[in-house]
């Protein structure tokens, strides 16, 4: 199992320099933001809530860097990444814990939907290359660079406020609590359609180029050809002999894009208002919450080593060469 | 994680490379493509150049009308306090770009930087910053810049764009990475580091030129990458909200929900202008990766087109009786940037039943093209332009039928049911995802959808008896077998359907040789015992003299010398035939000095006058330059193409015409 034990020990190493770059990056930045904080909160916070904010941060000149990355770790270990200054005195975790369903949800359903959409698309246009399919080319490049955010925004003018069909912000009704009630839930899914068709739309144009140009690739190798030579049908050559293949590369590189994707989704999430780590993250911005920043790039940090873990999976499961001793 | 398969031209059939370097920009550059992506791109760059000049309001002047529709005073409208969107929209269009340029300048440098020393370096090295270089890549761009943004408090857009550049690098610097990594491994490299060249020397003068291609299409990339970040992050409000970007309207925009009071004008334009730039930007890029991806070039056609219907010479009477396959004046060209090169230039053969026909020469001589002709797997931009392939089927009282003109689904029963094929890519033939079985049965299934699944398996396992592999290995997938192991599987599945027809293309070429010797004996018997109708392609002349019946022997696309297998490989009359028997050892017989043949095989593009052969042979008189020899029967059953064994004609030479041309060769091939 030499696959898993590179890709294992690759997740090891990353999750370890993720937290460790969050424990250095607020320690490595000139002028000591800490202070930067600690001065912007000076007469808003009484005397005792400064300390305790310092102790959590884990900054305190009796320590050395060292004892201070001990205590850090203790406290990652633990759950505890510090409070937040926009909810204080709410613990990070606990925010991040109200917030990362939403986005879990809401991003997982539109990711793979905008990744089977934009593969399928881009197996027919590999297939069709030279014809008229090829004006995916110039419609792809052009979709491939709207910011997912924008789109959402003609989605909200579009269906919410020309239309009136669906909601405009928010995560569910507002005069309803959450549950597991049929109510709440189909309330959730209207208010999540609009954010998950701007990642789709945002998304898919990326996956559908790269697709297209994998199986025009793979459709000049010499398989395909004896595919084509044995007399098989065209869509047995099209899905078991072409987009078989040019799949695995794919989801290599749909892996390596997750950061990206993530990346684009969360600012939809702020023009939705919709209750994810997105419209946590753009509150931080706004109150220079650096523990619930860092609390965020570490979540989603996990969250996309997490899907490649997935990818990988599907990669064994497709690529019979990674099964091998 | 498996290596992407790369972007490595296919190795079939003849495919003439491109000779100048040189020509392929000038070609590029005029797809219509490219010329649109370049055309959006001088748009932009004059906005940004121009527009904050001549921009006709003060972007942040407010007390106009607010919120005003598009109007000839306001031709984007106005925002809530009454600024001029259209010269928000020109003045933001310098300072996106101004992000844009710097961010991938930098981004690409440190791309290049790290790409460029883990691929060259390899080792250890290479696997730290392979590792640091996939860390970057999980972490999640956006809230990482939002966190180095709000450390660093990044006002000024200069700091902005090194974050952006400090974030944007891991996806060039893989890239070109791998690059690296294969470009290190070509001879010429190796010989210079083997010489001592200084790597500052082989990285500057020999790898980076290399990747200039990828160095472009990863800065070009970038420049979109951190166009829309810059957006995202200023339309979060990080950044200066009084500097005017595409990002700072949008931002402005949002702040004063413009889409739920339904103001269009406020946000559209500049989502707009990111997605034209970007679209110019990939336009552009689209057109670099045909450049460094010839696969993605002159994808034409996919589709098996008609070829021109037969014409003229190629009509001719049917066929002998006891033919399965006749080729009657074929030509093939491959449409290339300057005009269409020949690559089978009238060829006229028949396969009679049971017989085993070698078709011989180098490469380039077209024998491959014209098997790819026969069978219709020639992709664009090759194409049949004039000629007839005829096949009888065995069954009684059939007629003859032109394969080229075959519509697709008969001519996708006719395929493997009535003519198989071998190709020589032993090591590529078989879908590495598909187990042996698998492959075996998808074939009879498709062909013979009566069988029972229990009876198509019980065949595959038949096959693989054939071709002496075991029974067990019809799990195996392609990757767990041999090479030759490979190939025997490709033969068996050839076999699969009892076709009439085989076309062996050099099955045996990219095997060594104890291979090779295993793969012919199982051929030779498997001929006696299923009696076999053959087609064997190869370069090697002595190998036909052991496997076929009859041999035609091509250069440059023509059919040279035609005749009984021993008596061509014997007395070779054609002086090519007699040059390519010097250049390979015989697999057995005796030992003797192999000759290559001078000069190199012939370029397709500007084939010399008179007779192809003539710069190379050591025959060749003046005349030769001058005429085109014809296909002439020498003795009963042999053909020949070549003014020197015609009597006639050369008893009516002049002198000077028969002057030889290559004087101080005349004894022979040079060593």
């Amino acid at each position: 199992m030499r696959f898993w034990a590179r890709r294992l020990s690759f997740y090891a190493i990353a999750a370890w320099a993720a937290i460790t770059a969050n424990f250095a990056l607020p320690r490595l930045m000139p002028g000591g933001p800490l202070n930067a904080v600690l001065n912007r909160f000076e007469g808003q916070l009484s005397p005792e809530a400064l300390d305790a904010l310092s102790a959590e941060f884990g900054i305190s000149p009796h320590q050395s860097l060292w004892e201070q990355y001990v205590t850090y770790l203790g406290n990652l270990v633990h759950g505890n990444l510090g409070t937040s200054f926009t909810y204080f005195p709410t613990p990070v975790s606990t925010v991040m814990g109200q917030s990362l369903p939403w986005t879990v949800c809401l991003l997982s359903v539109a990711t793979l939907l905008a990744w089977l959409v934009g593969t399928a698309l881009g197996v027919t246009a590999g297939w069709r290359r030279g014809t008229k399919f090829d004006v995916i080319l110039p419609a792809g490049a052009f979709l491939r660079a709207i910011p997912h955010f924008w789109v959402g925004l003609l989605l909200v003018t579009v269906f919410a406020v020309t239309l009136g069909w669906l909601p405009a912000s928010g995560g569910y009704s507002p005069d309803l609590t959450p549950g597991l009630d049929p109510a709440f839930l189909s309330s959730a899914i209207s208010h999540a359609i609009l954010p998950a068709a701007a990642i789709v739309i945002g998304s898919l144009a990326a996956h559908m180029l790269n697709m297209r140009n994998l199986m025009v690739t793979t459709l000049a190798e010499d398989y395909v050809v004896v595919a084509e030579a044995k007399g098989l049908r065209p869509r047995r050559v099209m899905y078991n002999y072409a987009a078989r293949n040019a799949m695995l590369p794919a989801i290599a590189s749909f892996a390596l894009e997750l950061g990206l994707v993530v990346s684009g989704s969360l600012l939809v999430e702020k023009v939705f208002s919709f209750p994810g780590i997105g419209f946590v993250l753009f509150q931080a911005i706004h109150n220079q919450d650096y523990p619930l920043l860092q609390g965020i790039l570490l979540v989603t940090t996990f969250a996309v080593l997490v899907a490649n873990l997935g990818a990988d999976l599907a990669f064994f499961v497709l690529d019979p060469r990674t099964r091998e001793a | 994680m498996r290596q992407l398969r790369g972007a490595v031209a296919g190795t079939r059939p003849d495919m003439p490379r491109s000779t100048g370097r040189s020509r392929l920009p000038q070609a590029w550059l005029t797809a219509p493509k490219v010329g649109a992506g370049i055309g959006l791109l001088g748009i932009f760059v004059l906005l940004a150049l121009l527009g904050p000049v001549i921009a006709p309001y003060d972007p942040s002047a407010t007390g106009g009308e607010a919120l005003a529709p598009p109007s000839l005073l306001h031709l984007f409208g106005t925002t809530a306090t009454g600024e001029d969107v259209f010269s928000q929209v020109l003045t933001g269009a310098r300072l996106s770009l101004e992000v844009g340029l710097v961010a991938a300048l930098f981004g690409e440098l440190l791309a290049v930087i790290v790409g460029v020393t883990s691929g060259y370096l390899g080792g250890l090295a290479d696997e730290g910053l392979s590792a640091v270089n996939n860390v970057f890549l999980v972490i999640p761009v956006l809230p990482l810049q939002i966190v180095l943004v709000e450390y660093l408090g990044a006002q000024s857009w200069v700091v902005l764009a090194l974050v952006i550049a400090a974030t944007a690098w891991p996806h060039g610097a893989r890239r070109l990475r791998a690059q690296t990594l294969s470009i290190r491994r070509r001879d010429y490299i190796q010989a210079a580091r083997a010489m001592g060249e200084p790597n500052w020397r082989i990285i500057g003068f020999e790898i980076v030129p290399n990747l200039l291609a990828i160095v472009a299409t990863g800065f070009l990339f970038q420049v979109t990458f951190a166009i829309v970040v810059q957006a995202s992050l200023a339309f979060l409000g990080l950044g200066d909200p009084r500097q005017w970007s595409w990002g700072t309207i949008l931002y402005w925009a949002g702040n004063n929900n413009a889409f739920l009071l339904g103001a269009w004008w406020w946000y559209v334009p500049p989502g707009l202008c990111l997605a034209f730039l970007g679209m110019g930007l990939a336009l552009v890029n689209l057109g670099i990766d045909e450049v460094i991806n010839p696969r993605l070039r002159g994808a034409g056609q996919v589709k098996d087109r008609l070829p021109a219907p037969a014409t003229g010479p190629s009509a001719g009477p049917e066929p002998d009786k006891d033919a399965v396959l006749a080729i009657r004046g074929l030509r093939v060209e491959y449409a290339t940037p300057h005009g269409s090169l020949q690559a089978v230039r009238g060829v006229d053969l028949t396969l009679r039943r049971g017989q085993v026909l070698g078709i011989a020469g180098e490469s380039g001589s077209g024998k491959s093209t014209l098997a790819y002709a026969v069978t219709r797997l020639l992709k664009a931009p090759g194409r049949v332009v004039e000629g007839q392939v005829l096949y009888r089927p065995r069954d009684e009282g059939s007629q003859w039928v032109d394969l080229l003109k075959l519509p697709p689904e008969e001519l996708r029963r006719f395929r493997w049911e009535r003519l198989s094929m071998v190709f020589q890519a032993a090591m590529n033939s078989l879908n590495p995802v598909l187990t042996v079985s698998a492959q075996l049965i998808d074939t009879l299934a498709t062909h013979r959808p009566g069988m029972t699944p229990a009876a198509r398996v019980e065949r595959a396992g038949e096959l693989l008896d054939l071709v002496g592999i075991d029974r067990s290995r019809l799990s195996a997938y392609p990757h767990q077998l041999s090479g030759g192991q490979r190939q025997r599987v490709m033969i068996a599945m050839a076999l699969a359907l009892d076709p009439e027809v085989m076309i062996m293309d050099e099955p045996t070429t990219a095997l060594d040789v104890v291979v090779q010797r295993e793969i012919l004996s199982r051929l030779v018997r498997l001929r006696q015992q299923l009696g076999i109708t053959m087609v064997f392609i190869t370069h090697d002349l002595s190998l036909l003299a052991e496997i076929a019946d009859t041999i035609a022997v091509m250069y440059a696309g023509k059919v040279v010398e035609y005749g009984p297998a021993r008596s061509v490989t014997r007395s070779p009359s054609h002086p090519y035939t007699a040059a390519l028997l010097a250049s390979f050892p015989s697999l057995h017989g005796r030992r003797r000095d192999l000759q290559g043949i001078r000069g190199v095989p012939p370029d397709l593009r500007a084939l010399p006058g008179g007779c192809a052969f003539h710069p190379r042979c050591p025959e060749a008189v003046a005349a030769c330059a001058e005429r085109i020899p014809l296909l002439t029967a020498l003795g009963a059953s042999r053909q020949v193409a070549c003014l020197m064994r015609e009597p006639s004609a050369v008893a009516k030479l002049s002198s000077q015409q028969r002057a030889p041309l290559h004087a101080a060769s005349a004894g022979g091939a040079e060593a």
